[in-house]
């Protein structure tokens, strides 16, 4: 099985769109109505909202350019969560505000620290085999 | 009253993914009792859409224009999620797909619950 899309991939999918829209509509709300308080962590969730949204694309699409984008997408966000994840347990005051990768997104069930797990491993098991 | 009709939302909201997730268990296709019941929870959240909207218009409660926003966002993203869900569960067949009308449920009660606090501010 090569399609990052089918099986278990199905569910991978439904689940990063859901937290594509929810970074992004958060991030939305946030910097349109009050931008100076928190630029950091507002700008932050609206990086958060892009990667979820390229991840979603290069998972739900078949082919190799999507599957680029979609190792893309998963390694910054690992990176992203256990980064702003360590440095908001550590300097709280950085992120005033929480942000989708704030304390390892304790505030999303931690959904966000399993999920690019999930993802480098789906990525690991759909890849095509090497001729 | 708006109490009332979120919790109920979120109670159907929750028993779709628990009924969902049955189906899951025993690898049954969505039929027409799931799509039923979805529409029920998209009825009951459009209602709860248009009673919010005249307790506001009334001024019987009032919200900051930021929480107002977030509160028609959060229920309008509800209101996309049982038919994405449907879209993208049933253009396979695969038990993992029927699960993703479990993860439109959750969400939506999730969005529900939220709205619920904002209300409370």
């Amino acid at each position: 099985m090569t399609s990052t899309r089918s099986g278990p991939g199905r569910l991978l999918v439904a689940v990063y769109g859901i937290f594509a829209v929810a970074a992004t509509a958060r991030s939305l709300v946030q910097l349109g109505f009050k931008a100076d308080e928190a630029p950091l962590a507002y700008g932050l969730s609206a990086v958060a909202g892009l990667v979820y949204i390229a991840a979603t694309l290069g998972l739900a699409e078949v082919g190799p350019a999507p599957r680029r984008l979609a190792w893309a997408a998963v390694v910054f966000e690992m990176a992203g969560v256990l980064v702003v994840g360590t440095l908001s347990v550590l300097d709280p005051a950085l992120f005033p505000d929480e942000t989708v990768w704030s304390t390892y997104g304790k505030g999303y069930g931690w959904f966000p620290l399993v999920l690019p797990f999930v993802g480098v491993w789906w990525l690991l098991r759909t890849r095509p085999r090497q001729a | 009253m708006i109490a009332t009709l979120s919790t109920a939302v979120i109670v159907v909201a929750l028993v779709f993914s628990a009924v969902v997730l049955v189906y899951v268990a025993l690898a049954r296709d969505p039929d027409w009792g799931l799509l039923a019941a979805a529409v029920l929870l998209e009825v009951g959240t459009l209602v709860l859409v248009v009673a919010a909207a005249v307790v506001l218009a009334r001024g019987d409660h009032q919200l900051a224009a930021i929480d107002a926003t977030t509160y028609f966002g959060y229920l309008a993203t509800a209101l996309c999620a049982p038919p994405l869900g449907f879209l993208w569960a049933l253009s396979e067949r695969s038990r993992a797909a029927t699960a993703v009308l479990a993860a439109a449920g959750v969400t939506h009660a999730f969005l529900v619950l939220r709205t619920v606090q904002v209300w409370q501010g």
